[in-house]
């Protein structure tokens, strides 16, 4: 078995974090685009996917001999742990959920969900026993790390095919909730909130719906992402990252997955990631800076000339059911006769 | 006697420092009705460049100056250059706040690259301290206090005496009709971009004194606390502001105080904002969330 180097090594890792980046967005898609809802905390879900995810596999706290501490500490074999994560992820969108989603005006709302993600990080700081503080947890296994050799090329393409099945998971599951009777719901709420309350849905319980199931689609690619690089921190999952995420939808085109797709290609994969790839061209403080800015820039410049996106979504026109046609056709008999 | 003494200082000095950068925030939502997330990044940019100014030896009269041109100078800009322009086009409310995050991540980054990934302090801040009933507080920050009560009293008699004070409530209350009536809306938008932006100047300014070592993140983690005493008072209210400001300002020094814990401070202001948006979401007054329709 050969070690993973040049341009395999470069390939899976682009892999990989396509694969997270892809999960994620159509997370947000799905809470942004379809329902209308905005999360600014969106990578509080990611973060908190993956520090699940690592206290479930990385052992107690005494085994690593005082060189992190941290609240549990468990080693589940592989799949449980990102299926903690996960579910992680939709239980704590729910109390997130009553202080955010709140029946604010959407900027406000927005500005509450900032709040929540630095408060998040805050915490986690200025705590240090409960995630290690600012360094993070580190030392995260590979999964099955025991029984495959995790520095092989092979298992680097394994990771990249389990990323893969994750992907088609939320794929599929986020485009059925698109075509289903939720998902109209859904849609309706983001186009009109006022008339779907006045045709008697249930805006409040949709909105935590959508939070629920997003939130454990983000925590499943923070899962995936941390028992890749074996590592997580508070400067992981700083508030610009989600910015990054709603920056690739509106670039992508919001509210269908090709556009999540494109987005997450264009910009936290190969703006963000892939850059870091690329021989140095300056010193790393300026190319960090840089990064940030340019998709500060490319976010008004879209806004602007093109805020509907690289691929725009399909306006869904929906039939009358048969039955209709048939009561408008008899009703007209009736008409008629009378 | 002495802890008292050192919490009455200390929360005052924190809370004329949310006082300034509170009541900035505020008049900018009530007359521009933008909420501006950005606000704390040009904080930050207006510290730093009164850093600039301090270091090549300026003292620290010329530098609250120049920190306050440069928060006018940039929301002046900022209007002008975004968001007037998108809402020209009509642009919706989330437009608004994506964009002023857009410009909050390009200043932020924009002071990293310019000043590197260092701390910064002001020089001449005076090594003496003015002794209190017993306890020694450092001459700048009692100053700062000062400086808060005369800001604090200048935009009162703004608002409630000068013929720009009044178009300012008028544009805030209803455009149209101020328009209408004869108010260069436009006009008083701008000049409230400017003023709230000189009062967020000087609010980075005197964070950067509180602080001691601030680097380009330090504005924008001051969000939280602004947007606590902000939301605490009742959004787009000056009073307010200044009340949340206080409120926070006391009880955060003193939990911190007495529980031994400087974690606690930010703890305090988080947990009375989330408690806040539980309980009365439009604030303690609530004037201008109402007219908004910020809570439904």
């Amino acid at each position: 078995m050969s070690v993973a180097t040049g341009w395999e090594f470069v390939a899976i890792t682009m892999l990989v974090y396509l694969g997270v980046n892809l999960i994620a967005c159509l997370g947000l898609n799905l809470q942004y685009g379809t329902a209308g809802v905005l999360n600014f905390a969106f990578i509080v879900f990611q973060a908190a996917g993956a520090y699940v995810a690592a206290l479930f596999a990385v052992g107690p706290s005494s085994s690593s001999g005082g060189f992190q501490t941290y609240v549990g500490g468990w080693d589940f074999p592989f799949p449980l742990p990102w299926l903690v994560a996960t579910i992680t992820g939709a239980v704590i969108a729910v109390p997130i959920g009553l202080v955010g989603l709140r029946r604010l005006r959407s900027d406000y709302q927005a500005m509450v969900m900032l709040v929540v993600s630095l408060i998040a990080t805050t915490v986690v700081v200025s705590f240090p026993g409960f995630l290690n503080g600012s360094a993070g947890i580190a030392l995260v296994p590979p999964p099955l790390g025991t029984l495959l050799n995790p520095i092989s090329v092979q298992y680097g393409w394994l990771y990249v095919g389990l990323t893969a099945v994750c992907c088609m998971v939320v794929f599929v599951l986020v485009s059925a909730l698109a075509r289903s009777p939720l998902g109209r719901n859904w849609r309706a709420m983001r186009e009109n909130e006022a008339v779907a309350i006045a045709v008697g849905l249930d805006v409040n319980r949709l909105r935590m719906l959508v939070f629920v199931v997003g939130g454990a689609i983000a925590a499943l690619s923070g899962a995936v992402l941390v028992d890749f690089i074996s590592a997580w921190s508070p400067d992981a999952w700083l508030y610009p990252e989600t910015f990054a995420f709603f920056t690739a939808l509106i670039v992508g085109g919001l509210g269908n997955s090709m556009g999540a797709l494109i987005g997450a290609v264009l910009v936290p994969t190969l703006l963000l990631e892939g850059v870091t790839l690329l021989p140095t061209f300056a010193n790393p403080t300026v190319s960090l800076g840089l990064q940030w800015v340019v998709i500060g820039v490319v976010i008004i410049a879209f806004l602007w000339f093109r805020p509907q996106g690289i691929v725009p979504e399909r306006k869904t026109v929906i039939a009358p059911p048969d039955n209709t046609a048939a009561a408008l056709a008899t009703g007209h008999k009736a008409q008629e006769a009378g | 006697m002495n802890q008292l003494v050192l919490i009455v200082g200390s929360g005052l000095i924190t809370a004329a420092l949310l006082a300034v950068a509170g009541v900035g925030f505020t008049l900018q939502f009530s007359v521009t009705n933008v909420l501006n997330i950005a606000y704390g990044s040009v904080m930050g940019a207006a510290a730093f460049a009164a850093y600039e100014v301090n270091k090549a030896g300026a003292n620290l009269w010329v530098s609250g100056l120049v920190a306050a041109a440069t928060g006018a100078m940039l929301s002046l800009a900022m209007n002008r250059g975004v968001f007037k322009p998108f809402e020209r086009r009509r642009a919706g409310v989330f437009t608004l706040i994506i964009l002023s995050l857009a410009i909050s991540l390009i200043l932020d980054n924009v002071v990293l690259m310019v000043g590197g990934p260092f701390f910064f302090s002001y020089k001449q801040l005076g090594q003496a301290s003015v002794r209190i009933a017993g306890v020694g507080f450092p001459p700048s920050q009692v100053f700062i206090v000062g400086a808060a009560v005369v800001l604090m009293f200048a935009v009162h008699a703004m608002q409630k005496w000068t013929k720009l004070g009044k178009a300012m409530r008028a544009t805030a209350t209803n455009p149209e009709l101020a328009k209408a009536s004869g108010v260069r809306t436009g006009l008083v938008i701008d000049l409230a971009w400017l003023i709230s932006g000189a009062l967020c100047g000087l609010a980075g300014l005197f964070m950067g004194i509180i602080v001691g070592a601030f680097n380009a993140s330090t504005g924008s983690s001051f969000l939280v606390p602004i947007i606590a005493a902000v939301v605490l008072g009742g959004i787009g209210e000056s009073y307010g502001a200044m009340l949340g400001a206080l409120t926070i300002g006391l009880v955060s020094e003193a939990a911190a105080s007495i529980a031994g814990v400087s974690a606690l401070k930010q703890l305090v202001a988080f947990a009375i904002l989330i408690g806040m948006l539980l309980l009365r979401p439009q604030g303690i007054m609530s004037g201008t969330a109402a007219q908004r329709g910020l809570v439904r």
